[in-house]
């Protein structure tokens, strides 16, 4: 059972809001929410609240058997008077009101499972006439439902590799969990369609789809772009100067690169298709920068070995073309 | 003659309070050109801000005089009605603030 939602707060207004405050509201609300505006897959429910809390506050007389009868004003016949019942309310009975029988004829796209907060008897569409059709009545026909747009985080090793992740996505009040495969080779920010997975549609059409954003976090030792990666390869000067091989990390394990000699700081030197795969093309490129480090502390060896190459060399990283 | 808006008064000076940086609705209307009715309604329908004050008049902030601009522009170049016109501008303002957050985030500085 959904919790009782007062419509005052799912509008975001007081008790006493005037009737201009109150469409303001809505309309505001109204334009975050809709299901093509915000792709969240929650907005849809999110919408159909606020429409339902505006198609009772909006008419002066429903908004006064709201706020004397509360969330079950629909169950109590119009000829009512708010003092007498409240007076009586102990003893009302229930099930006789002007809700019952009223899903007679309803086709099977109507009932999408959620509870109201009205009892089991009336569901929202009765209440609504239908997302879109809304206050202007039906007959709008069958609506395809709207895409939703939700972000899988992802790191570098499970974007190379290709993993499994369960999704868990709010809806109708009720949590749904899709497991999903995530291929090997995904980019950050590519799409991952899922389809019918997305907003529901009415009166039987189909449901829209739900698209995952790969997000692929920062990680400490690789930057990506697209679908290369980027580390650094820190040197001593005299492995940059004389040229080495040393091993990098990629996410496939170590690789080997050979530093060729002469090679200065931001250097990079490529180690084709070790970035992240492709399914469809070439693979990325691994990228290593080099980095020359030089050490904090030198031994009296090492400082007159520099002082010697010091004294000796002529080359000047500064000098003029 | 009529006196100045500033009077010496015997002892007393009185001083003409500072202009507040905000409309009201009538001048809102003149500044605009609108019909104070419309600007009215345009509040109701989200598509304009203001501020209500505890007797209920309307308060605009010099800005949305360039909303209101915009809504005639809209209103005029495609055939939208005022509701929509609100949708319109606030996708619009989405827009904006997504461009200028990938032109900032742009490696060379924009233009990409």
């Amino acid at each position: 059972m959904a919790p009782a939602r007062d419509f005052y707060q799912i509008l975001g207004v007081g008790k006493n809001a005037t009737q201009d405050e109150i469409q303001r509201a809505y309309r505001k609300l109204a334009r975050a929410h809709h299901p093509d505006v915000n792709r969240d897959p929650g907005a849809e429910d999110r919408f159909k609240d606020i429409s339902e809390a505006y198609n009772v506050l909006h008419d002066p007389e429903t908004r006064r058997r709201y706020d004397a009868f509360g969330p079950d004003f629909r169950r109590i016949p119009d000829d009512v008077d708010p003092d007498s019942w409240n007076r009586a309310a102990a003893g009302a009975g229930r099930g006789s009101g002007p809700g019952a029988g009223r899903r007679a004829g309803r086709g099977p796209a109507a009932d999408a499972g959620f509870t109201t907060g009205f009892g089991e008897d009336i569901d929202l569409d009765d209440l609504l006439g239908g997302l879109f059709g809304g206050r202007a009545g039906r007959g709008w026909g069958p609506i395809p439902g709207a895409d939703q747009e939700a972000v899988v985080d992802l790191t570098v090793e499970e974007a190379y590799r290709g993993t499994r992740r369960s999704v868990a996505l709010e809806a109708g009040g009720q949590t749904r969990t899709l497991e999903v495969t995530i291929p090997a080779g995904v980019t950050n920010g590519q799409r991952i369609r899922l389809a019918g997975q997305g907003g529901r549609g009415t009166e039987g059409a189909a449901a829209g789809d739900l698209y995952l954003i790969v997000r692929i976090a920062p990680h400490r030792r690789y930057r990506v772009e697209g679908r290369d990666l980027h580390v650094e390869l820190p040197l001593a000067p005299w492995e940059a100067v004389l040229g080495t091989t040393v091993a990098v990390d990629t996410p496939d394990g170590e690789a080997k690169v050979k530093v060729p000699p002469g090679t200065s700081s931001g250097r990079r030197l490529r180690l084709r298709g070790r970035g992240l795969p492709n399914p469809r093309g070439t693979p990325g490129d691994l990228f290593a920068e080099a980095r020359i480090l030089v050490p904090r502390k030198l031994s009296a060896d090492e400082r007159r070995l520099f002082e010697e190459l010091a004294a000796t060399s002529t080359f000047d990283p500064r000098r003029r073309q | 003659m009529n006196p100045p808006a500033a009077v010496r008064t015997g002892a007393t000076v009185t001083y003409a309070l500072a202009r507040p940086a905000r409309l009201d609705l009538e001048s809102f209307a003149r500044v605009t050109g609108t019909h104070p009715d419309l600007v009215r309604r345009l509040v109701t329908l989200g598509v304009l801000d203001a501020d209500a004050d505890p007797a209920g008049r309307l308060w605009f902030a010099p800005a949305q005089a360039a909303a209101m601009a915009r809504v005639h522009r809209l209103r005029a170049g495609f055939a939208l009605n005022y509701a929509a016109i609100g949708l319109v501008a606030d996708l619009l303002d989405r827009i904006a603030a997504l461009e200028t957050a990938a032109r900032s985030n742009s490696p060379r500085g924009g233009g990409q």
